[in-house]
């Protein structure tokens, strides 16, 4: 039987706990960097959760300087972007009320008529409708973390889960700061990704945790430190390999899986970077403020 | 084979035989096919077949004013009755305060307007009669205009010719289509958007002075013209007939007028209509639709036929759609658009080509991968993840559930996550096998250790997915669907599929040692 899986050693013995305070300072910076952006610069919000219009057309010999020229001069929030090629442009405008604007798109449409190929898509989102997505969003996210800590909760002892909530905190934290930083449109399918990310960054956690629990129990001399890097190299294949299939998956997707669907592979790609990142370096030495036995005290 | 028992083989081999079956219509997808078998197809959302996705809100506002305007002219002919002279009315926004002369008849004017509505809140306050909108009336009031609204957005729909519209209600005040194959999404929003509420009125000309004041007196309204808004007509506010009775309306060419629409009555309709143009020949009929006078023409000879046409500024589609919208009936109040999103057929074509090749090559990618790292048990597990890729679609077409583009992203996400399990039980392994050299030991001891950690990992996922169903719209349930079924089948083809594949391999190739 052939295989690459000699290349990461059978019982790996990488000292990850050693660099934990090196992690844990560039985790702190990340997440206060990332606390700082979201408050100042914020996210880009899509029209799910700003409300507005958005038409996608597909063009033939009309650069996006003519559509912007003809429509800049009825419309004073009008903004275009291409997407994906040049031939297909996105229209966004910010609308007021539900009503002007399904009079805008109609007029948007009457305008560049004879320059457009074929109308892609056009979204309008009314602005009680993006509040409510938004609000609607934020308690998807809240309820999926504590139902996942409550399951957490019952599997594991409660230090446990104590990890996996600064894990998963510091993973969502980060993610979206990544996002405020590189401008991704945040919008429904953002939420999505971010909720996927939770429950993917917990289910790595929970994985070396496992695997925590079962050395408590065999090991009963070992020094905690040492069961935990114990533990991480135990698990660490399993880590690689199943964060490197992901991600292959994903950037799969990111590439070819079309302009709309990119912002979603992006936010997936960096939560699962994060997210394994996190349950190594994060979420296991987080284990260490504990006393898990008695003879640990001096720890 | 050693300790494989025939019934757990039968049951993996029948499942996986029951998904690839199952995916077949998926895959095959005939559109027109009402073979039962091909009917268990994936539906494809409204984001990758092309269509319409309208939420509406019923202006629940309008109508509670309309109300309130009721009780302001009941309150009137009831004191008129009464001969009780009303000194002040203040309509607030739930309520209507009115004010009396004298507080002798004020309870039997109470107790009459109570026999008109019943269920309103209605409190006296010495020479004040303060009358309420309570929030059950209001119930009433909202659930029948919904009840109503359903019902002529369906006919509309229906008679605009999409095929297989879906229409529900949404929440307290709205309504929820879903159009699959529009193309002209602007031409359905024009048919909603107007409330279509046709009546006619008898013309007042010799009031002069009410029009120059733009002030009616009680009992009268002062309505503009469609095409001129300074065109002015006094018109009694009591219909003489509406378009509740109307059975037929049709677009039609005059040689003298244009485009018209023509219409009848029913019985009732041709009755009234008869006597009030038999009564008022001399006098101009205005014909009022949604708040405008469409056309008032002078009644020259009695109308009893109970048919006749509207003559307009129409061109040929207007004609036909407002024929459309007068068969349909009226709309008890507006109805906002308040969320759109519409596809057309190209982008939705495109996110299935991009989606399939995003699919086809992280798939390619993942084997590639799982083969390097692992050799013959990297491609065990490659059966596996085919085959939970083909019970995830079998799974989607039997439930009838929706694919969407998130949906889709699910699909790929889950290609990668799905061997997530198999490399839990393979690591298993690799550990078991440094500890002992019997073959078959060591596969029961990393498939059952690996299982309490698998399990756990999954269900984690899953509580992700299903809130996300739970609280999500539209395409991101797509989304939810697709993980959690991946999820579902990959556990299942990684304990089960992928345990008997190993177990079939190491009996057949006959292994004495175990190297993973």
């Amino acid at each position: 039987m052939f295989g690459l899986n000699k290349i990461i050693p059978v019982e790996p013995n990488i000292n990850f706990l050693g660099l934990r305070r090196n992690f844990l300072i560039f985790s702190i910076l990340a997440i206060l960097i990332s606390i700082g952006l979201l408050s100042i610069k914020g996210l880009n919000l899509g029209i799910d959760f700003k409300g507005g219009t958005l038409i996608e057309v597909s063009t033939k010999n009309t650069s996006i300087g003519e559509l912007r020229e003809i429509l800049s001069s009825s419309y004073s929030d009008v903004s275009l972007q291409e997407f994906g090629n040049e031939n297909i442009i996105l229209i966004r405008l910010q609308n007021k009320s539900n009503h002007e604007s399904i009079e805008t798109v109609n007029s948007v449409k009457n305008l560049i008529q004879d320059k457009v190929v074929e109308f892609r898509r056009s979204e309008f989102v009314g602005p009680t409708i993006s509040s409510e997505l938004l609000f609607r969003g934020f308690q998807a996210v809240s309820f999926a973390l504590i139902a996942i800590l409550i399951y957490i909760w019952l599997r594991f002892e409660w230090q446990f889960g104590f990890g996996a909530v600064v894990a998963l905190t510091h993973d969502v934290l980060f993610t979206l700061g990544l996002l405020s930083i590189l401008n991704v449109e945040f919008s429904l399918a953002t939420i999505a990704a971010i909720l996927t990310i939770a429950g993917y960054s917990i289910n790595d956690t929970v994985v070396i945790f496992d695997r925590v629990r079962e050395n408590l129990r065999k090991y009963k001399k070992l020094e905690l430190v040492d069961l935990f890097n114990l533990s991480v190299n135990n698990t660490l294949s399993r880590t690689i390999m199943t964060s490197l299939t992901t991600l292959l998956a994903l950037v799969s997707l990111f590439i070819f899986g079309g302009e709309v669907i990119r912002p979603f592979a992006l936010t997936m790609i960096i939560g699962v970077i994060i997210g394994t990142y996190s349950s190594v370096f994060i979420a296991v030495p987080t284990l260490l403020i504990f006393k898990f036995r008695p003879q640990d005290e001096d720890d | 084979m050693k300790n494989y028992p025939i019934w757990k083989s039968f049951t993996v081999v029948s499942l996986v035989l029951l998904g690839i079956i199952f995916a077949i219509p998926s895959i095959i997808y005939d559109e027109s096919s009402e073979n039962w078998f091909l009917k268990n197809k994936i539906n494809l959302g409204l984001d990758l077949q092309g269509g319409s996705y309208l939420l509406l809100e019923v202006q629940l506002d309008v109508l509670y004013k309309e109300e309130l305007d009721n009780f302001v002219d009941s309150v009137r002919l009831i004191s008129r009755d009464q001969a009780v002279k009303i000194e002040k009315i203040n309509i607030q926004e739930n309520e209507v305060v009115v004010f009396f002369s004298n507080k002798e008849k004020i309870k039997n004017i109470r107790d009459s307007f109570f026999q008109m509505y019943r269920g309103i809140t209605l409190q006296i306050n010495n020479n004040k009669l303060s009358i309420k909108l309570n929030d059950e009336y209001r119930k009433i009031i909202q659930d029948s205009a919904i009840k109503q609204s359903l019902e002529i957005v369906r006919k509309r729909i229906d008679e605009s010719g999409t095929k297989e519209p879906l229409i529900q209600r949404s929440g307290k005040k709205r309504i929820l289509l879903q159009l699959p194959g529009v193309k002209d999404p602007e031409r359905i929003k024009d048919l909603l958007g107007k409330t279509a509420k046709l009546t006619f009125h008898i013309v007042d000309n010799e009031n002069t002075s009410a029009l120059q004041n733009n002030l009616a007196p009680f009992g009268k309204i002062i309505v503009p013209d469609m095409y001129d808004e300074n065109t002015k007509y006094l018109l009694d506010k009591r219909a003489v007939v509406g378009g509740e009775n109307l059975v037929d309306a049709k677009g039609s060419f005059d040689q003298t007028e244009g485009h018209a629409v023509s219409f009848r009555f029913d019985t009732e309709g041709a009755q009234k209509f008869g006597k009030v143009t038999t009564n008022n020949i001399g006098k101009n009929l205005a014909v009022v639709l949604d708040g405008v006078v469409i056309t008032a023409p002078r009644i020259s000879s009695a109308i009893t036929g109970g048919s006749g046409i509207i003559t307009g500024n129409f061109n040929a589609q207007e004609a036909s759609d407002l024929a459309v919208l007068l068969r349909a009936g009226a709309l008890p109040a507006p109805l906002e658009i308040v969320e759109e999103r519409s596809v057309g057929a190209g982008l939705g074509a495109d996110s299935i080509a991009a989606g399939q090749i995003a699919a086809i090559i992280g798939m390619v990618l993942v084997c590639i991968f799982m083969i390097l790292i692992y050799g013959t048990f990297g491609a065990l597990a490659n059966v596996s993840l085919i085959v939970n890729l083909f019970i995830i679609i079998s799974l989607l077409g039997t439930i009838g559930a929706t694919l969407t583009l998130p949906g889709i992203a699910g699909i790929v996400l889950t290609i990668g996550m799905a061997v997530d399990a198999n490399v839990l039980i393979f690591e298993r392994i690799k550990e078991e096998s440094l500890k002992q050299t019997k073959v078959f030991q060591i596969v029961k001891n990393g498939f059952d250790r690996a299982m309490s950690t698998i399990l756990d990992a999954n269900i984690t996922t899953l509580i992700a997915a299903v809130l996300l169903f739970a609280f999500g719209s539209g395409p991101i349930r797509g989304f939810s669907i697709t993980l959690s079924l991946g999820v579902i089948a990959s556990m299942f083809t990684a304990l089960m599929l992928t345990n008997f594949l190993v177990y079939m391999y190491l009996s057949f190739a006959n292994k004495k040692e175990l190297k993973l």
